[in-house]
């Protein structure tokens, strides 16, 4: 859709630009944009199902048997939770009192056991390949139920600190769903100076400024445009309407702005970066994302190839079992747990026996996540491992599953393909050898 | 082009199947070369055709085959009439012709052409049609015995016509429902053992897995799932293919009664090469016409494919073809027909037109480019825009040049210049200046993999080599063979992590840059919709197996003696077949010695003047450059099933390329100077659908680094660029250009918003799509507000310098655009500076409205 130069209305002047108001600005007169503001794909689908989904993102892998697979061998105590007969590791004491809301997978089989490939297939359901690019999980389910109230579907918050994270940005990104469907990619919500760029007016520039800026671009521009329909310039139109309706949308910048939490809150979720990104991941959800990506921890914290019992009870258990506890008191109290799903997870697992340096290494075999909410069943535990933890010993859950029980939770149709631009089919919950994955019908 | 052209020239003609192109083969009307001064007229002629011949000026009939040989009982061979009309069409006349033949005992035709043999002899085949007689010989030998059977081509072919090892389906990867087939029959062996002996495909075992069901069953052959299943008697994911009692089925119903045997050796079963007639059609829309297609096997023996073959629209909405063979033209526009028979395709290029031409006027190349180019436009119909301004023409060829504006001084200077060569000499200063060398070397710099890990001395190799104009064949063979620790042997090394790729990665990324070829997919299995295969794949890898670093030196070489990390010397293992492979080349030929340098092998094999692949990737990647896009797109995915849109330009560029001595200049030059590259983007009523053809400049989004200097440079405010901590922090030297950056370590929001690509461990990908990411930024980014406002920057110099309103718009349109505004430009933007709140910000806000423009942000 290439808008015509009309409806773009950058050409009024001044002085009937303050008669109008700021909504000519996107060439919408306020039937239109009212009728914009209800008009989503949301509007059409069912209440039942989930809306959106949060990812804690558990970068570098957690070791199962001393999070959610207690065994003996773990240094770990395995303590009981509310839900009846699941037990997890005694160092989430208050994730144990929400066992009813959580689902564990026990027996997760995956196939990539370095991060940046691990990363990838977890996030895409595919291996790596130089040739072939993959959506992630993100940008599919962004597509498939498409943005809520003019809000940017997929937001991952914060951004990485490290260099390397180039390595890992393609298990994040849209491959060729299209760049709508990339995350936008937000700093860290706990710095004192966070500030999301290009999301609100600078102090130099007013509403009226930006009308009188594009009265000169239409004016350079008028010919060119008259001209040339290049596919890309309609984009840019739409894109440009969506940007001018964040920046002048109260409802947009409110959902960025952390600051309308009370101190409670935020110290209830952690002053922490992975606390305040939980934090502000439940706010853009509650304004219409469809899905966040949370991280938060320091590089490669989940990675404990050295002191992993002290590291796992000294720093990253405590974080994630304040975080996710309060996110689902937070949600169910809002009314929300129902539509979010909350899904928390890292890219692997990690060996079932230590190390020289007291540590654990990378574990594809058989590892262990949790989620919740969206509708998807509580306090159930799907497959098992062996005696020792290191292989599935009941019911293998590969990613192409795991995608298509959260897809089936949102309403989408797991069976579904895509074709890439070279014509190679794609599932979107894709299993191991390319075969389509299956929703865990013990949850949803 | 299969593995067996690599050491032959194509022949671009069909000439076994066309001898009628040749002169004197042809029947009563032979010279097609001049249309007849009036229609001619015959008393044998329906009155339908010559009011056909009195409205389109018919010339230039002909009887396709003019000769042809048929073998063996119930041999077939359609044949087609066809003429030109006045405007240049060839048209099918075949429905309106009348077949006979100078003997009917040896033959019988009916009467759309189709001629079957009867007896051994030969017979004259007439065909009459708006008063033309046209006369074709036909041989006929064999007819006492039956064509042998074989496998490859009658069951394969019933394989291939109906679709079912496509890509998609049983030819994919895996196969589909556990019936495995090679991809279009590129190996009927294998096919053959699936389909008889059953069993399933592994992808990492050359074994096949349980269950070994057969798909045949010679027992009761009526009831094997070879036939229940296409014919829909038992459920089939791919539907119905085939009714009960089609040809197809009976073909494969009696196969099995006979045993299912394999049949006729190779020579006589297998397909050397397909032919098409014609190989090109130019239609208007509404017209049909139907296509001839030739087998030539590998015993020479040549027969009539049309009705065996598979027949595949690359847009259907602009032409259309049915499952025989016949191509309808929808709507204006350009497609493909691939025509698959077992093993082998062979396309037809269509073109639509959208009205033809009587009066095209004459349009004058510059070079053997604008004659490849503008004979293409001639046949479509299509008209080329004219020349380009000289405005126009500064700002494109110093962005595709230098990748810089030129400044509003230079812009002023070239406009008032009155030399009829000043383009050609202003390509000159260009080719020779300090820019280009900076700029070609940021290009090579992507499709090269300059990474953090490797930068310093691996750009300075690539500047050097550019600054010095080194041959791009020696270029290749430094970076293909590299020993030591010079520049070109840091690409070994990966982005971050700073590992040594492993050899099927480099090798993977090396035939991707020079040969212009992925051969990535084959890496796991045969390559899915190509004929490359795994043990090609793994053939050429074996050529990087020897290469290690040596530990702490970061010296690669050849060792093939072993170190501490492989004792045994490295090797490269098959990964299905489990074995060590030897090196072989991608035509499948062994290299000369099993040498000490098997890479210096490889680097002659792959720039080697006999591998068209060479040249042709590399002018491609050029062209792509001043062009927006390769006349194969994308730029590094040649192979059959993706053709160039101008396959005689790619070969005369790559042809003129080698013979400069692969002097890269040279090349950038004649592109430069052609009318081609020259034209204006103006529209007219035959171009303006037309974006392939090059018949006018499309407007190309400028790349993230060259928009941001581009913006710096219009400003007047330099970029300061930050560096990564990870690399110690702090920012680069002032005056850094963005296209000089590594890009893992300087981060920069608005290059990765315009899609910078960061991501190098493979090659890096450009991303030119809208973002919402760009339009805020736009609106309220820092390099659209702050730079434009600065106090030292441009708008601030030209206020303070007391320039009035029309000299300001006039220097920034210099700066921006390389233009002067329009009479009607410089008025309204002067009313709007008078309007704005302040003098100032009317200003800043006309750099805006510059900067943000498609004018500015496109090369066009």
């Amino acid at each position: 859709m290439d808008l015509p130069i009309d409806q773009l209305g950058c050409c009024r002047p001044r002085r009937e630009f303050l008669r109008v108001g700021a909504l000519s600005l996107l060439g919408l007169n306020l039937r239109q944009y009212l009728a914009l503001e209800a008009a989503t794909p949301a509007a059409a689908r069912s209440k039942q199902k989930a809306q959106a989904c949060i990812l804690l993102w558990l970068e570098g892998g957690p070791s199962q048997i001393d999070t959610w697979d207690p065994k003996p061998h773990s240094q770990f105590n395995a303590i009981p939770t509310r839900a009846d007969g699941i037990r997890i590791s005694e160092i989430f004491p208050r994730i144990a009192g929400h066992m009813d809301k959580l689902a564990i997978v026990r027996s997760m089989h995956t196939e990539e056991n370095n991060h940046p490939q691990g990363t990838h297939y977890a996030l895409t359901g595919h291996r790596p390949n130089p040739a072939l690019k993959f959506p992630s999980l993100g940008s599919i389910i962004s597509r498939e139920l498409g943005p809520r109230n003019n809000l940017p579907p997929y937001i991952m918050v914060p951004e990485h600190q490290e260099t390397d994270f180039f390595s890992y940005m393609d298990a994040y990104t849209s491959a060729f769903l299209g760049s709508e469907y990339d995350p936008i990619i937000l700093p860290d919500p706990n710095h004192e100076s966070f500030q999301i760029p290009d999301l609100s007016l600078p102090d130099t520039l007013t509403a009226a400024d930006i009308a009188d800026r594009r009265s000169f671009l239409q004016a350079v521009d008028r010919g060119f445009r008259q001209k040339e329909k290049h596919a890309e310039f309609g984009r840019m139109d739409r894109f440009t309407n969506q940007a001018l309706t964040m920046l002048l949308s109260p409802k947009v910048k409110q959902a960025f702005d952390l600051s309308q939490e009370s101190d409670r809150t935020k110290d209830a979720y952690g002053r922490t970066r992975v606390g305040q990104s939980v934090l502000l991941a439940r706010r853009l959800v509650e304004a219409g994302c469809r899905f966040v990506t949370t991280s938060g921890y320091a590089h490669g914290a989940w990675d404990t190839h050295k002191d992993n019992d002290q590291r796992l009870r000294d720093k990253l258990a405590p974080t994630l079992d304040q975080t996710l506890s309060v996110l689902l008191e937070d949600l169910q109290q809002r009314g929300l747990l129902d539509s979010t799903v909350v899904l928390a997870m890292g890219e692997f697992g990690r060996t079932p026996h230590l190390n020289a340096n007291n540590g654990r290494d990378h574990y594809p075999d058989c590892w262990s996540l949790i989620l919740g909410g969206g509708g998807i069943q509580g306090g159930r535990v799907v497959g098992a491992s062996d005696e020792q933890g290191a292989q599935v010993a009941e019911r293998r859950v590969t990613m192409g599953d795991l995608f298509a029980t959260i897809y089936k939770a949102m309403g989408i149709d797991w069976t579904k393909e895509y074709v890439n631009p070279g014509g190679r089919p794609l599932y979107i919950a894709n299993s191991i050898d390319d075969v389509m994955g299956q929703p865990l019908h013990e949850l949803v | 082009m299969g593995m067996s052209d690599w050491k032959r020239p194509v022949r671009v003609l069909v000439l076994s199947l066309l001898p009628i192109l040749a002169p004197g083969h042809l029947g009563a009307d032979g010279d097609r070369q001049t249309p007849p001064a009036e229609p001619a007229a015959s008393p044998n002629g329906s009155a339908g055709s010559d009011r056909l011949v009195a409205r389109n000026g018919l010339w230039g009939f002909r009887l396709v085959p003019s000769r042809v040989r048929l073998l063996g009982e119930g041999a077939f061979q359609s044949f087609l009439v066809v003429a030109t009309d006045s405007r240049g069409l060839e048209i099918d006349l075949t429905p309106e012709a009348r077949f006979s033949l100078s003997d009917d005992r040896l033959a019988q035709v009916e009467p759309e052409g189709l001629l079957t043999a009867r007896r051994d002899g030969e017979v004259t085949l007439r065909a009459e049609v708006a008063g033309q007689r046209l006369e074709a010989t036909v041989r006929i030998e064999g007819t006492g015995r039956a064509r042998p059977f074989g496998f490859a081509r009658d069951v394969v072919g019933v394989f291939t016509r109906n679709g079912c090892n496509g890509s998609e389906c049983h030819g994919g990867v895996k196969g589909r429902g556990g019936f495995k087939l090679s991809l279009h029959g590129i190996n009927p062996r294998e096919d053959y053992r699936w389909t008889v002996k059953g069993g399933v495909y592994q992808v990492l075992s050359p074994k096949a897995a349980e269950p070994f069901d057969p798909r045949v069953s010679l027992e009761e052959p009526r009831q094997s799932r070879l036939l229940l299943k296409p014919a829909l008697e038992l459920p089939h994911g791919g539907g119905q293919r085939f009714e009960r009692g089609s040809a197809d089925y009976r073909r494969l119903l009696e196969w099995i009664r006979q045993g299912a045997p394999y049949g006729a050796g190779p020579s006589e079963s297998r397909i050397q090469r397909l032919e098409v007639f014609p190989r090109e059609a130019i239609m208007e829309p509404g017209a049909g016409r139907r296509l001839l297609v030739t087998a030539v096997f590998e015993d020479g023996r040549a027969e009539d494919l049309s009705p065996e073959v598979l027949y595949e629209s690359s847009d259907p909405a602009v032409i259309d073809v049915t499952p025989s063979g016949v191509v309808r033209a929808l709507k204006p526009g350009q497609a493909r027909v691939t025509i698959r028979a077992a093993g082998k395709l062979v396309q037809v290029r269509c073109g639509v037109i959208r009205q033809p031409l009587d009066n095209y006027p004459e349009v004058a190349g510059r070079n053997f480019i604008d004659d490849l180019v503008f004979d293409r436009l001639r046949e479509l119909h299509i008209v080329p825009a004219g020349l380009s301004s000289d405005s126009a023409f500064l700002r494109r060829v110093c962005l595709d040049l230098t990748g810089t504006l030129p400044p509003p001084e230079r812009v002023r200077e070239f406009l008032a210049d009155r030399d009829s060569l000043k383009r050609e000499h202003l390509i000159e200063r260009l080719l020779n200046s300090p820019e280009f060398v900076d700029y070609w070397t940021f290009r090579f710099a992507d499709f090269f993999r300059v990474v953090y890990r490797n930068a310093y001395v691996y750009k300075s190799w690539i500047r050097e080599s550019l600054a010095r104009n080194k041959p791009y064949d020696q270029m290749a063979r430094e970076r293909v063979a590299g020993q030591g620790n010079g520049g070109p042997t840091r690409h070994f090394i990966k982005s971050i992590s700073g590992e040594v790729m492993r050899p099927h990665e480099k090798m993977g990324e090396d035939v991707r840059v020079f040969l212009g070829i992925r051969l990535d997919c084959a890496q796991c299995h045969d390559h899915p919709y190509e004929t490359w295969t795994q043990d090609q794949f793994w053939g050429i890898t074996a050529f990087y197996g020897q290469l290690t670093r040596i530990r702490d030196l970061s010296v690669f070489m050849d060792d093939v003696s072993g170190n501490e990390e492989q004792p045994e010397g490295p090797k490269v293992i098959h990964p299905r077949r489990r074995r060590e492979v030897a090196p072989s080349f991608l035509d499948g030929s062994l290299p000369p010695s099993t040498g000490i340098n098997p890479r210096a092998e490889l680097a002659d094999w792959m720039t080697s003047p006999a591998n068209p692949y060479f040249s042709q990737a590399i002018v491609n990647r050029v062209w792509a450059n001043f062009f927006g896009k390769g006349l194969v797109e994308p730029v590094d995915d040649f192979r059959p099933g993706n053709p160039a849109s101008h396959p005689e330009l790619l070969q005369a560029l790559a042809r003129d390329f080698r013979r400069s001595g692969y002097d890269l200049r040279h090349l950038m030059r004649a592109i430069a100077r052609s009318g081609t590259y020259q034209l204006s983007g103006d529209l007219n009523s035959t171009n303006r659908e037309d974006e392939v053809n090059h018949s006018r400049a499309l407007p190309r989004r400028l790349e993230a680094e060259i928009l941001l200097d581009a913006i710096s440079s219009v400003t007047g405010i330099e970029e300061a660029f930050a560096v990564h901590e990870y690399v110690g922090g702090g920012t680069e030297p002032k005056g850094t250009r963005a296209i000089e950056l590594v890009p893992e370590v300087t981060p920069s929001q608005f290059l990765e918003v315009y899609g910078r690509p960061v991501s190098r461990d493979s090659m890096p990908w450009r991303d030119y799509r809208s973002t919402l990411r760009q339009a805020l930024h736009l609106l309220v980014g820092s390099t659209y507000t702050t730079k434009i406002a600065a106090k030292e920057g441009r708008v601030s110099r030209l206020l303070s310098a007391g320039a009035s309103d029309r000299e300001i718009v006039r220097e920034l349109y210099l700066a921006a655009l390389s233009r002067f505004p329009t009479a009607d430009e410089e008025t309204r933007l002067q009313d709007l500076i008078e309007m704005a709140p302040s003098r100032r910000k009317g200003v800043e806000n006309l750099a805006w409205g510059l900067l943000a423009s498609r004018q500015f942000t496109y090369n066009h």
